[in-house]
């Protein structure tokens, strides 16, 4: 081995794999790229929304928004709304949005909104995308250039699709080598190292860094490396979920956001897709059992989907523990996906994480073996910090419920709230969110998204003093921006038949 | 065939109309009427030329945007080259209307044959779901307003320009890079000859009826063709 960096193969063909295929490519097309997968490995098909980085890992790898938008059929992701966590009641509803609070003092931003619009929602004064979301408007028009928007969007998609269009980008336009056979075992270097992988019907495939992507098998670093795991199901303690495609009317509104809503013992996904809906219930088995959490899901189709046909939908049962590597990066072996950790889709953080980890490795590509140990510790160090701080904050939207069932309870018991939560929302009765509570580079939820949270479930906004005259224009203006864009954006449904129309028009331009 | 109707939020609640830029929504035009409170703005843009009515013998202004019938220089695929559009471009799909009979007061029509009317959910609304008028009708009203302020100013601005006898017919020849020439004929301009021989009294005069500062923006504007000349070339050249 000369200690240099040059091959890369990937263990997996799922949306962790072909994003790493991709993206290493695109941006590193000196190194040379091996894909790996089982040929009949079917996709897991959970984490089918995306935040808005996406967009530029889409822009980077050179896949076209409209021919991404079509192959996957996707859709338009302006944040999250959580429905029926505070208590429960009828109107019980906040919003998560990506758009950002204006710039500013948000105590300055706070006292402005009680004084200006005390009646608004916080998610409502302090950005226009709320209203684009009630009215299950598009965050662009078709005239904006691919990636732009009014507002700011991510996208939920088809995740066997978007592994598909993937696939095909990388082999077919990039140039990423790709070897449909199972991986039957590890033939290890002297040192340790992964030195190649036994391939069934085929020759060894050598490497200098392995990246798993295998999904929960996580063949690399776990079966073959055996690296320690860290269970977080003390903080976290959902694990099972029932999943569901549900085929909508082609007339039907597209929802703008991800919707979750909290049921006795956990709470419901609802994706909108232009021709389906994923709507998944997620439960902690210690408070409810499979039966009633069948019938939970059910219940909340029949009543939020119309004209679905109930007796044909044949939910799929997942069962997942909450954790994570304690080493991430292992040797020359990098876990990305699932093979590196899973937690509740609660906040979409599955896709993030993959392209924050293919961020990390490529701005930080190991030159030589010997860099590589340093790299490693360095990313397992950040990457055990984005962990601590999702487990942290899906975690807050469960600390602020007033909800009295059992699970409700368990989950705001002081002995499950991690040390730093606590101690945060402890200065938060005195401050808001800032910066200094999340000072890193990347920070995986920023203060902003903290804010929407905290306030949008009724935390008290405390201020001392009256708004500057600053904050209150800041605010004027979100105001007038919402009466522009809700007037300007078309429905997502519009777009989308719209660009379908147009789509047979593109596809002569480009022959 | 256009279709006229008093806008309001009974009959075009729902309705959108498209605000962007493109032939598809009828900008591919060479001129439009323009109005001497908007000469400042548009000289910065485009020439303005003077044209008599045939019929009426009476005169408007026109701010040029090309050299042939369709033919505008400014219009770049979905995008306007030029940061001021002339009111009566920036106005469509609306018109000023008036009562039959009676009142003076100037209502927002709309024509409903006019293609920046939207037919499949795309473009702005006008109205909110609470038949407020958007922040885009607001401004569409106000520009209405700003330019029936000005056609009411047309026939005083004209008649001084007679009175001083301030217009003379205009030719122009545009030889291209390419050898082809092209001319515009038929259109007057402000007598530079003329404006400046005139006496303190009637410089006066002009200046107090508001009228002296319209006119030198029109004589400005002439340089503009300079540009519009370029916009040619360059387009003839991408063939």
């Amino acid at each position: 081995m000369t200690g240099t960096i040059q091959r890369v193969v990937i263990v997996g063909g799922g949306t962790a794999g072909w994003l790493a295929a991709a993206l290493l490519v695109a941006r590193r097309p000196d190194l040379s790229v091996t894909l790996v997968e089982a040929p009949d490995i079917p996709a897991i098909g959970v984490g089918e929304g995306t935040w808005p980085t996406m967009r530029e890992t889409l822009a980077s790898i050179g896949i076209a928004e409209s021919e991404f938008l079509r192959e996957c059929d996707a859709s338009f992701k302006q944040g999250s709304r959580f429905d029926g966590w505070v208590d429960g009641t009828p109107g019980d509803s906040y919003l998560h949005p990506f758009s950002a609070p204006p710039q500013g003092d948000m105590r300055d931003m706070l006292a402005a909104w009680q004084s200006a619009c005390p009646d608004a929602a916080f998610a409502a004064a302090m950005t226009p995308q709320a209203a684009a979301c009630a009215r299950d408007l598009a965050p662009r028009q078709r005239a904006m250039p691919d990636y732009a928007g009014a507002l700011n969007y991510g996208y939920h998609l088809d995740a066997g699709k978007f592994a598909a269009l993937l696939a095909r980008h990388a082999t077919g336009r990039l140039g990423v080598t790709h070897i449909a056979a199972e991986v039957t075992g590890v033939i290890a270097a002297e040192d340790g190292d992964i030195a190649a992988l036994e391939l069934r019907g085929q020759p060894a495939l050598a490497g200098d860094l392995f990246l798993d992507c295998s999904g929960q098998a996580a063949i690399l670093i776990g079966g073959h490396l055996g690296g320690d795991w860290i269970d977080r199901s003390d903080v976290s303690f959902n694990d099972r979920a029932l999943a569901l495609q549900v085929p909508t009317q082609p007339d039907a509104p597209i929802a703008a956001q991800t919707v979750g809503t909290a049921h006795t013992a956990g709470w419901l996904w609802d994706i909108a897709l232009p021709t389906r809906r994923g709507i998944g219930c997620v439960y902690a088995a210690r408070f409810m059992d499979d039966d009633a959490a069948r019938q939970v899901l059910l219940d909340y189709v029949h009543a939020h989907v119309p004209g679905a046909d109930i007796d044909r939908l044949q939910p799929r049962q997942l069962t997942f523990r909450t954790g994570h590597r304690a080493r991430f990066w292992d040797r020359n072996c990098l876990a990305v996906g699932l093979s590196a950790g899973f937690i509740e889709p609660l906040e979409a953080s599955a896709i993030v994480l993959i392209e924050l980890s293919l961020n990390a490795l490529i701005e930080n590509f190991p030159a030589s073996r010997a860099a590589m140990t340093i790299h490693a510790d360095r990313f397992n160090e950040l990457f055990r910090y984005r962990w601590d701080r999702i487990v942290e904050f899906l975690k807050l939207h469960y600390a602020l419920s007033r909800r009295t069932e059992p699970y409700w309870l368990t989950q705001r018991a002081p002995e499950t709230i991690p040390p730093r939560l606590a101690q945060q929302l402890e200065l938060w009765r005195d401050q808001p969110p800032s910066s200094w509570d999340f000072p890193r580079v990347d920070e995986i939820f920023s203060a902003a998204s903290q804010q929407y949270v905290l306030y949008g479930m009724g935390w008290p906004a405390r201020t001392n003093a009256a708004p500057s005259p600053a904050a209150t224009a800041r605010l004027a203006e979100v105001r007038e921006r919402t009466r522009a864009l809700a007037a300007a954006l078309p429905a997502n449904r519009t777009y989308f038949t719209a660009a379908a129309k147009a789509a047979p028009d593109e596809r002569l331009v480009r022959t | 065939m256009s279709n006229h109707q008093i806008l309001n939020p009974a009959d075009h609640g729902a309705l959108r109309v498209h605000t962007g830029a493109g032939a598809q929504f009828g900008d591919a035009v060479m001129a439009c009427l323009t109005v001497p409170l908007e000469f400042r703005a548009v000289q910065g843009h485009y020439p303005i030329v003077f044209r008599r009515d045939a019929a009426s013998g009476q005169f408007s202004a026109l701010a040029m945007f090309g050299f042939d019938n369709g033919e505008n220089l400014f219009l770049d695929g979905d995008r306007w080259d030029a940061r001021y559009r002339p009111l009566a471009m920036a106005i469509q799909p609306f018109l000023i209307g008036r009562p039959a009979e009676g009142s003076d007061t100037p209502q927002v029509h709309i024509d409903m044959a006019h293609p920046r009317v939207d037919h499949g959910g795309e473009g702005t609304r006008l109205f909110d779901e609470d038949a407020r008028p958007t922040p885009v009708l607001e401004t569409m009203a106000g520009r209405l307003g700003d330019l029936d302020h000005g056609y009411r100013q047309y026939p005083a601005f004209f008649a001084a320009l007679e009175r001083h006898d301030l217009l003379e017919p205009f030719t122009l020849d545009v030889p291209l890079d390419n050898g082809a020439r092209h001319s515009l004929v038929g259109y007057h301009v402000i007598a530079e000859d003329r404006l400046a021989a005139l006496n303190g009294g009637a410089l006066g005069e002009l200046q107090l009826e508001g009228h002296l500062l319209p006119i030198y923006m029109a004589v400005a504007s002439l340089g503009r063709f300079a540009d519009l000349v370029a916009r040619k070339n360059a387009r003839v050249a991408l063939g």
